[in-house]
């Protein structure tokens, strides 16, 4: 090392061979720069270190020419593709020239020899032997730097392995086999790299070297393609998106076999030539001619380079289906298409346009016919199995439609039989498809993609769930002459998604509402279940009340449905549909010992598929409920309205006993409370909760937008608001029927009253008739018997029951409105506002605050 | 089993508001002036059963019974195109075809003489109903018939059926100008009647309803045809919901019950809008008809049917608004909160009070150009003041024993006038705050200290 930076410096510089002091220091500072850090530790880039060169060559010619023709060079450099460590070479290049500048005074003189031209010159890695190369270029002035080293070469005596077998062994490699000097690395855990085979009669050089590790890569790739292909072609149970990305695959494979084969094609006529001229390095001037026609190394880069490109993106393609499936198979190369790199756009593109083939066969059948064709379980739409048997329609729910023998027995039970058939039936729609976000392609988005799903549920509920199955295939023949999706057409595909779902969305609504008629079962549980037929319920209650005072075990369920036909018979429900009318049917919930026939009355509303998809289960309970609750409203308003009727009615005939008239005046009053509380309640209900829900839900029904989801949501939305806000239900954990109970009891305490007031009023009966007796007595004539001497007591207790009653009722409805005035909903505050509209439940506390 | 109401009307004014309210709901259920159903009548949702029955021949026949002392209103009708709707064993006129003479004891005895035969229709028409809900009277107090008759009717009614309600459509008589000078003894004795026999009395103020038809017609003097169609108006619009079923108030007893808290209380006022072209000839027309405008008007005293003297202390009892419409429930909210913001109605302090609201839907056969109309029935304490002016007018003609010797011929004041003290005393308001009318003391809270609250047994001013 020290000899041969001795003779670096001796023949640059002359004067050193005199002058001793001087070398030592030349040789230090060769040392110096050797074991520096440069070009390791700061790697400055192209620009930068331009600038400095151009700054260095400025400061040694200030007329600039020196500057300007570097920076012709370099930019001829940077055209260059051969030379990979373009920066690197810059750099030692510049280093070296700064370091001789501080002592040589003629340094200049030689650096431009080297110069010139600079891709040859860093072509033998300047790094190793830069002395003896150094020396040669020395020695023979003129010639070209490659051609000096490789004479240079000759004389060290070990050949460099040709070329023409190196390139056999590449053009190996690129199909994936190890060659003679080449070969891929056996070993599992280091698979990516190429190992030499070395051969001691020749030597590969390093630049050599690296041009082969960068081919091999290529070939690399080509063997995990072939791998997955080969492998994908022997499994069974291969999804058709893969089946049809393996296609394109081995597509583009058997291009490039045609391209190898042209390539080796052209080694052979290479191959000739050089077999004729042994050995090949006495003879620079043939291979020269020879490259210009034959295959080197370099060329076969250049041409392979296009490929490796592509065989980059096959092999993450690749990758991809090695976790994806499916849809996500096609999520994850749709991800390679946001990319700036035309090539890569277009290869991924066209690779999109083969792989999704199969996925918008799958999407046709299903948006246009609602089949599910779906082999593989590649699609975003999966079917749960359990349900896949139940597409056939209940074939009474459309001959049912006929029927018109109205509430007999036999059809009633016929609907009652199979509920849990039916219940399955009801969640048909929700269940029987399930939508899987992580196989959508991401290129439809989700929103897209949650329509498709629709729109296939959709043709497929109509066609099995609602049998309309000719409407569906009318459909589909209309729609298959419009030609293929496809994935180059996005535009094209998304409209005619967005016009088949409009249509099966807004065949769905009309089969729901013309065909199942669901606005006349809604407006039928409206007008049944939520009271809107007052009538009716005045009449079935007028005509239920003694029958439901009794015990819950002493009443017959037939006693009930005859009641409720004499109902609907004379009120003006009798207009209703049969089909409706034969739905309805009274019931008693089931009742525990000392319950009377008003705390298990209920009605009954009978709904079958399809439009259970709607009035499910849950619907049906909560629509119970309500009707518990208002009819419940409704008894205490018909008990109150008969009470008032006694007392008023009263006022003007018999009660005519004056000391007792304070206490009817105080009666009357309390009942007027009464009243007012239970009418604004029912107000309440009416207006506000019912009427203003139905508003919304109606408005929504005529629009006929979105999809039977959006229906269900709309109904459930409308029963939900309609609960929380007639029962009051507050929104505090445990608490939520706080309110509502205490409204409950309310309502006990008002029959309370009424059942004490009908003592008081029995009581003034008989105390109206003792008078007279006492007055026809005062005559002389005799009519009753004695007097018992209990009915004072009797009568005292009674007005103090009363008396206790209207206490507790002004006190728990205070309460109540307090309750309901920090309602946190606006409605129920509403109702607190209504009950005490001229403030008369204002506290003492609540005065003091307004003051 | 719907809730029969058996109307009867009496006298020339009874008879002439029956007439155009009959009219009126023929047109509003499509049954033609023959009691024929209409065609196109197909509109389900009404109850026409309330009014009407059906005889054998469908013919839809009123549940009314037309009644009168002389034949001129009775033999208009007869003559008219609706001749052939009533039922003619209801129609009775007097065979000497004299009149009351605008005399209560007239009108009074013929009702003892006549009893028989009305008492047969009433029974007819009480047997022919389901389940009665009640009577429903119209008539004026002013003048023989209506006031005398409809007197002995009432008392009469009442013993018959004390469970059923009895409402009355009763005209006072406009208390500037009476046609009739002993206009005050009649009427005064006639609401001695209708305090004690009655359930629920509409006030329908001769004055108030020429002021009405004055300034919303634009006419200097009004015909009776003109007030009758305010009236029909009115009184169809309060037994809308009757007619036409919703969730509330299908029945009488309900919408009474709500607005009369205590017996005596029962005089109830109305106001109606908007009145236009098509309900009444050349009414103006007006232009904004939203739920906050309907409910606000109703509460302002010029569009009430009764001319009272405004009061500081007077406030409302009870009020009901019936809307009828295309009706937004979320505008009854709104308007309502409104309402209480700018306390545009006072309430009374002794119970909980609110404004009522029942929405109900229109006749689909009657067009209107308004979207929403209101009427609203209110129990109003200011209704004293149109007592106290009907009193003073008695008082004024009493004390100069004046016109009594038309009234001693009759059977009930030929040994005493006693009847016509009595009468005074019987009527609800009173001129002065007397303890004694404040009967009530009732415990409402023992949490709140015992607050005692004071409620009237009737009204004061």
């Amino acid at each position: 090392m020290m000899d041969s930076l001795d003779s670096l410096v001796l023949s640059i510089v002359p004067q050193a061979r005199t002058d001793s002091e001087l070398r030592r220091e030349l040789v230090a500072t060769c040392r110096d720069i050797l074991a520096s850090h440069i070009g390791k530790s700061r790697e400055l880039d192209t620009g930068q270190l331009s600038d400095n060169i151009k700054k260095h060559l400025n400061q040694l010619s200030p007329s600039g020419t020196s500057a300007l023709r570097f920076t012709n060079l370099l930019s001829r450099l940077l055209d260059q593709p051969a030379v990979s460590r373009k920066n690197a070479s810059l750099q030692f290049l510049h280093a070296l020239a700064s370091s001789s500048s501080r002592s040589i005074t003629n340094g200049p003189n030689y650096l431009p020899a080297l110069v010139p031209p600079p891709t040859l010159a860093v072509l033998p890695s300047p790094a190793k032997s830069p002395s003896e190369a150094l020396a040669i270029v020395g020695s023979r002035k003129g010639r070209s730097i490659a051609d000096k080293l490789k004479e240079f070469r000759a004389v060290q005596g070990i050949p460099v392995l040709p070329e023409h077998l190196l390139l056999r062994d590449t053009l190996y490699l690129l199909q994936g086999i190890s060659g003679k000097y080449v070969q891929f690395s056996r070993e599992s855990e280091d698979k990516n790299s190429v190992i030499f085979v070395g051969d001691p009669r020749y030597r590969i050089l390093e630049p050599t070297k690296a041009l082969i590790h960068k081919l091999a890569e290529v070939g690399h790739l080509y063997i995990r393609v072939d791998a997955f292909v080969r492998e994908r072609e022997g499994k069974s149970g291969v999804g058709m998106i893969e089946q049809s990305l393996c296609h394109h695959l081995q597509t583009q494979l058997t291009e490039y076999y045609r391209l190898i084969a042209i390539l080796e094609s052209q080694m052979g006529v290479t191959d000739k030539t050089e077999d004729a001229l042994k050995p090949p390095a006495s003879a620079p001037t043939n291979d020269l001619i020879e490259k210009d026609t034959g295959l080197t190394l370099k060329r076969l880069d250049v041409w392979i380079d296009d490929w490796r490109l592509r065989m980059r993106m096959m092999s993450v393609c690749v990758e991809g289906a090695k976790e994806a499936y499916g849809g996500a198979l096609v999520s994850t190369i749709h991800g390679y298409t946001d990319n700036g790199d035309p090539f890569v756009r277009k290869f991924t593109d066209q690779l999109l346009e083969e792989v999704s083939k199969p996925f918008f066969t799958i999407l046709q059948k299903w948006i246009f016919s609602g089949e599910l064709y779906d082999p593989c379980d590649e699609f975003f739409v999966a079917m749960d199995p359990e349900l896949a048997h139940y597409q056939y329609i209940h074939p009474k729910a459309i001959s049912g439609q006929n029927s018109t023998d109205f509430g007999l027995p036999n059809i009633l039970g016929d609907l009652d039989e199979g509920s849990s058939e039916s219940d399955t039936r009801s969640r048909l729609w929700e269940a029987k498809y399930r939508f899987r976000k992580e196989m959508l392609p991401s290129f439809l988005g989700e929103a897209f993609g949650r329509k498709i799903f629709s729109t296939g549920k959709s043709l497929n509920f109509i066609k099995y769930s609602c049998g309309d199955s000719d409407w569906v295939i009318t459909r589909q023949r209309l729609t298959t002459t419009k030609g293929d999706l496809k994935y180059s057409d996005i535009l094209g595909l998304e409209k005619s998604i967005d016009a088949a779902y409009e249509i099966a969305s807004q065949r769905l609504f009309d089969v729901f509402f013309d065909k199942f008629k669901l606005l006349d079962h809604l407006l039928a549980l409206k007008h049944y279940f939520l009271l809107g037929y007052g009538d009716f319920a005045d009449i079935l209650m007028d005509a239920l009340a003694p029958n439901l005072s009794r015990p819950a075990n002493t009443i017959y369920r037939h006693n009930l449905t005859a009641t409720l036909e004499t109902a609907i018979r004379s009120s003006n429900a009798q207009r209703d549909s049969s089909d409706v009318l034969r739905r309805l049917d009274v019931r008693m919930m089931e009742y525990s010992h000392g319950e009377i026939g008003w705390d298990v009355f209920t009605l009954e509303y009978k709904v079958d598929s399809p439009v259970n998809t709607v009035l499910d289960a849950d619907s049906m309970m909560n629509y119970l409920k309500l009707f518990n609750h208002l009819w419940k409203i409704k008894r205490i308003e018909s008990a109150l309205s008969a009470a008032w009727m006694r007392t008023a009615g009263g006022s003007r005939t018999f009660l005519r006993l004056a000391d007792l008239n304070f206490q009817w005046h105080k009666i009357r009053l309390v009942m007027a409370e009464m009243i007012h509380f239970i009418r604004q309640t029912q107000a309440y209900c009416q207006v506000e909760v019912i009427g203003c829900s139905w508003e919304a839900l109606h408005q929504f029904i005529q629009q006929k937008k979105g999809d039977l989801d959006s229906l269900i949501d709309a109904h459930r939305s409308y029963l939900d608001r309609i609960v929380k806000k007639v029962l009051l239900l507050t929104h505090k954990m445990g608490r939520e029927e706080s309110l509502l109970n205490q409204m409950r009891e309310l309502f006990t305490i008002i029959l309370q009253f009424r059942e004490s007031t009908d003592n008081f009023y029995n009581h003034c009966l008989s105390e109206s008739a003792r008078r007279d007796a006492e007055r026809d007595a005062d005559r002389g004539v005799v009519t009753a018997g004695d007097t018992d001497p209990r009915v004072q007591e009797n009568m005292d207790q009674t007005l103090r029951m009363i008396q206790e009653y209207s206490t507790a009722f002004s006190e728990k409805t205070q309460t109540l409105v307090h309750g309901l005035q920090s309602h946190h909903d606006l409605d129920c505050r509403f109702l607190g506002t209504m009950l005490s509209f001229s403030d008369f439940y204002k506290t003492k506390k609540d005065i003091v605050k307004a003051q | 089993m719907p809730r029969e109401i058996v109307t009867v009307q009496l006298g020339q004014c009874g008879n002439q508001m029956g007439s155009v309210y009959w009219q009126r709901l023929c047109a509003e259920h499509g049954i033609n002036n023959e009691g024929i159903l209409e065609d196109w009548a197909t509109e389900g949702g009404d109850r026409k059963d309330v009014f009407f029955y059906q005889a054998d021949d469908e013919h839809y026949i009123p549940r009314a019974i037309l009644v009168d002392l002389e034949p001129r209103v009775i033999n208009n009708i007869l003559t008219s195109p609706f001749a052939n709707l009533y039922n003619p064993e209801n129609i009775f006129v007097s065979q000497d075809g004299g009149g009351a003479g605008n005399n209560w004891a007239q009108g009074y005895a013929a009702g003892e003489r006549l009893y028989e035969e009305v008492m047969e229709m009433v029974d007819r028409e009480a047997e022919g109903s389901d389940s009665l809900e009640g009577f429903m009277l119209m008539h004026s107090i002013a003048g023989g018939t209506g006031s005398g008759l409809g007197s002995f009717l009432l008392e009469r009614l009442n013993d018959k059926f004390p469970k059923k309600l009895i409402q009355t459509y009763s005209v006072f008589p406009n208390a500037q100008e009476g046609d009739v000078v002993v206009q005050p003894y009649n009427a005064l004795l006639t609401l001695k009647r209708l305090t004690n026999h009655a359930d629920s009395v509409v006030v329908l103020d001769n004055g108030a309803l020429a002021r009405i038809a004055t300034d919303r017609l634009h006419v200097q003097t009004p015909s009776f045809d003109q007030t009758n169609q305010l009236v029909s108006t009115v009184m169809a619009a309060s037994t809308q919901t009757l007619r036409y079923p919703g969730y509330m108030n299908n029945d009488l007893v309900g919408i009474i019950a709500s607005l009369i808290p205590t017996p005596r209380c029962h005089f109830l006022m109305t106001s109606y809008t908007p009145f236009t072209s098509d309900q009444i000839d050349k009414a103006k027309p007006i232009r904004r008809t939203t739920v906050l405008d309907v409910m606000r008007r109703l509460l302002q005293p010029k569009n009430r049917m009764v001319s009272t003297t405004p009061s500081k202390t007077a406030c409302y009892i009870s009020i009901l608004n019936i809307i009828q419409g295309d009706v937004d429930p979320t505008d009854v909210h709104t308007s309502l909160l409104r309402i209480r913001e700018r306390q545009l109605a006072n309430f009374i302090p002794w119970g909980p009070a609110a404004i009522q609201v029942a929405l109900t839907r229109k006749s689909p056969y009657i067009a209107t150009n308004h979207r929403v109309s209101g009427l609203m029935l209110a129990n109003h304490t200011s209704i004293a003041s149109l007592f106290k002016r009907m009193i003073d007018q008695f008082d004024r003609l009493r004390r100069r024993n004046a016109f009594m010797e038309q009234y001693k011929k009759e059977k009930i004041f030929e040994n005493s006038l006693v009847e016509f003290d009595d009468a005074r005393c019987a009527v609800p308001p009173r001129d002065s705050v007397g303890a004694h009318f404040f009967v009530g003391q009732l415990l409402r809270n023992s949490s709140r200290n015992t607050r005692l609250v004071r409620a009237p047994i009737t009204y004061h001013m």
